[in-house]
């Protein structure tokens, strides 16, 4: 008897067919996003937001790959994470940042915010706000938006809301604010850039447009309501929607993938806790602009957040 | 003699309290922002864990089983009575200093846990040279950690202003987020020597705890898995 032609089985573990995103691919459409924020930074702040800027990205890459050799891992810098998280810390800097703090900063982000936590999707927090956070408690000083740009014409109009209140902020129009007429973290505070690049990346479905909607939603609701109260004391939604870093943090920094839950509902929730906590530390904490600190704080929940989940299929 | 060295030895590394048993957090997070106050803790608690562990070894035979943990608190609570009025006598800064921390060496779990796994078992002398030992252990770490800090913190050492002119400190490492900071990040550097040392032996490294079904309890039937 002849003997069956030999069949040849390949067996392959799933996926079988990829439709070609990739991380590396995701940083470039977040820097490309970041685009428009940062040349109306260099625009407003001059060649100081750029320096600032090309340093923390530097540093951030020069860190990451760094720690990779250092932990014996293999070399992650290409897929531009490094890079993304140090245009995002800058965002977060006052142009007039010194450079020890820039880079120390940006390292931090890195380092304490990424590498330590294992590779790409380990960190509980999103990165460069833990090397916010490090920098704005360490050093106050330098890190202060209002004090450290006296140079500037401009004003802080959350700095002036927490100090003086309401009806002293010097910039109060809506056009004003949206295209950068004011100080803050030096891309953040680009609003308009901002938007653009946030709603780019939402129609692009490069992020989840739910955990924006929700910080939104819940930084204009605690607003409009404390606005409701007394309208005296408290400014209107919209104030608090243009100023500091709100557009930032809801489309940039909230989004990030490993520290934020990954299901709708858990997503919103996220979102609206992240956008009301920024509400409450605007008018009764102790910093003028809530939102890195609430974020931080939106990302210690995750992990609860993402217990709400379906059951499992033909579990009792 | 070799046994006596043996169990004061361990507390300095293999069992170094802090770091490797991870006992008696309290002060070493919360008056470690110097070295001089991390120094003044840590003698206070050989002080007590040396003299407890020597008294509950003398009356192990005599305290009875039920109530072996509220004698050990009443004799650890006399000695740090003793260490208190000692500081506040003849060192009222660091006393100042150190505050709360000073009466609740009672309550630290060193001394609760040695006088438990070592001095309950164990002759006088052996006791002794445990708490010793452990003490010791306890005032290193706490020296280091403090000395870190005041270092990263206020560019200090005991004190002493050692930074280049110029420098900015790193006011986060003073506070209390940068205890818990440095903690980890010296516990992680322990694990690392020790990986370090076992793979110079040849033997198994220690890892992490891996991400399984155990740890995690999403789904609710990590019991079943």
């Amino acid at each position: 008897m002849k003997p069956l032609n030999p069949l040849v089985l390949t067996v392959s573990v799933p996926p079988h067919k990829h439709y070609g995103s990739s991380v590396r691919g995701l940083m470039t459409a977040i820097l490309m996003a970041m685009v428009p924020a940062a040349a109306m930074a260099v625009n407003t702040f001059g060649v100081d937001a750029l320096r600032v800027m090309a340093l923390s990205a530097g540093v951030a890459v020069l860190t990451e790959a760094a720690c990779n050799r250092l932990m014996d891992r293999s070399q992650s810098v290409g897929d531009l994470h490094a890079l993304t998280v140090g245009l995002a810390f800058a965002f977060l800097l006052p142009a007039s940042a010194p450079w020890w703090l820039v880079a120390f900063g940006s390292a931090a982000s890195i380092g304490v915010g990424k590498m330590m936590f294992g590779p790409l999707g380990g960190s509980p927090f999103c990165a460069p706000l833990v090397g916010w956070a490090i920098c704005r408690v360490s050093w106050p000083g330098q890190m202060d938006l209002d004090a450290s740009m006296l140079t500037m014409n401009l004003t802080y109009p959350l700095g002036q809301l927490k100090a003086f209140g309401w009806t002293s902020v010097q910039i109060q129009d809506t056009k004003s604010l949206l295209f950068g007429r004011q100080l803050g973290g030096l891309g953040a505070v680009q609003v308009a850039g901002v938007l653009i690049g946030g709603l780019y990346l939402v129609i692009k479905h490069h992020v989840s447009s739910i955990i924006p909607v929700g910080f939104l939603a819940g930084v204009a609701t605690a607003a409009w309501l404390l606005h409701l109260i007394n309208p005296v004391v408290y400014p209107p939604a919209m104030f608090h929607l243009l100023t500091g870093s709100v557009m930032f943090g809801a489309f940039f920094l909230a989004t990030d993938g490993p520290s934020s839950p990954n299901r709708q509902i858990p997503m919103l929730l996220f979102g609206l806790l992240a956008g009301v906590m920024t509400i409450v530390i605007r008018v009764w904490g102790a910093y003028p602009d809530g939102v890195p600190f609430a974020i931080l704080l939106a990302n210690l929940f995750t992990p609860v957040l993402e217990r709400i989940r379906p059951r499992p299929f033909g579990a009792r | 003699m070799s046994r006596l060295w043996k169990e004061f030895s361990k507390g300095l590394w293999t069992e170094l309290p802090p770091f490797r048993l991870v006992l008696g957090l309290c002060p070493t997070l919360a008056v470690t922002k110097t070295a001089d106050n991390g120094l003044g803790m840590g003698l206070a608690v050989v002080f007590v864990l040396a003299l407890s562990n020597l008294m509950i070894s003398l009356l192990r035979k005599i305290i009875p089983a039920k109530v072996r943990i509220a004698c050990f608190i009443v004799v650890a609570a006399s000695l740090v009575v003793a260490v208190e009025l000692l500081m506040q006598a003849y060192a009222y800064p660091l006393y100042q200093q150190l505050g709360i921390f000073v009466p609740l060496i009672v309550v630290n779990c060193i001394i609760l846990g040695r006088a438990e796994a070592f001095a309950s078992k164990n002759g006088p002398l052996l006791s002794m040279a445990d708490g010793a030992g452990m003490g010791l252990g306890f005032t290193m770490s706490l020296t280091f950690l403090g000395g870190l800090r005041e270092l990263l913190g206020s560019g200090a050492i005991f004190g002493v202003h050692v930074a280049w002119e110029g420098f900015q400190p790193l006011g986060l490492m003073v506070e209390a987020p940068g205890a818990f900071i440095s903690l980890g990040v010296l516990l992680a550097l322990m694990v690392f020597v020790q990986n370090l040392q076992r793979k110079r032996r040849g033997l198994a490294l220690v890892e992490a705890p891996g991400h399984d079904c155990k740890s995690c309890g999403c789904c609710g039937k990590a019991d079943n898995a």
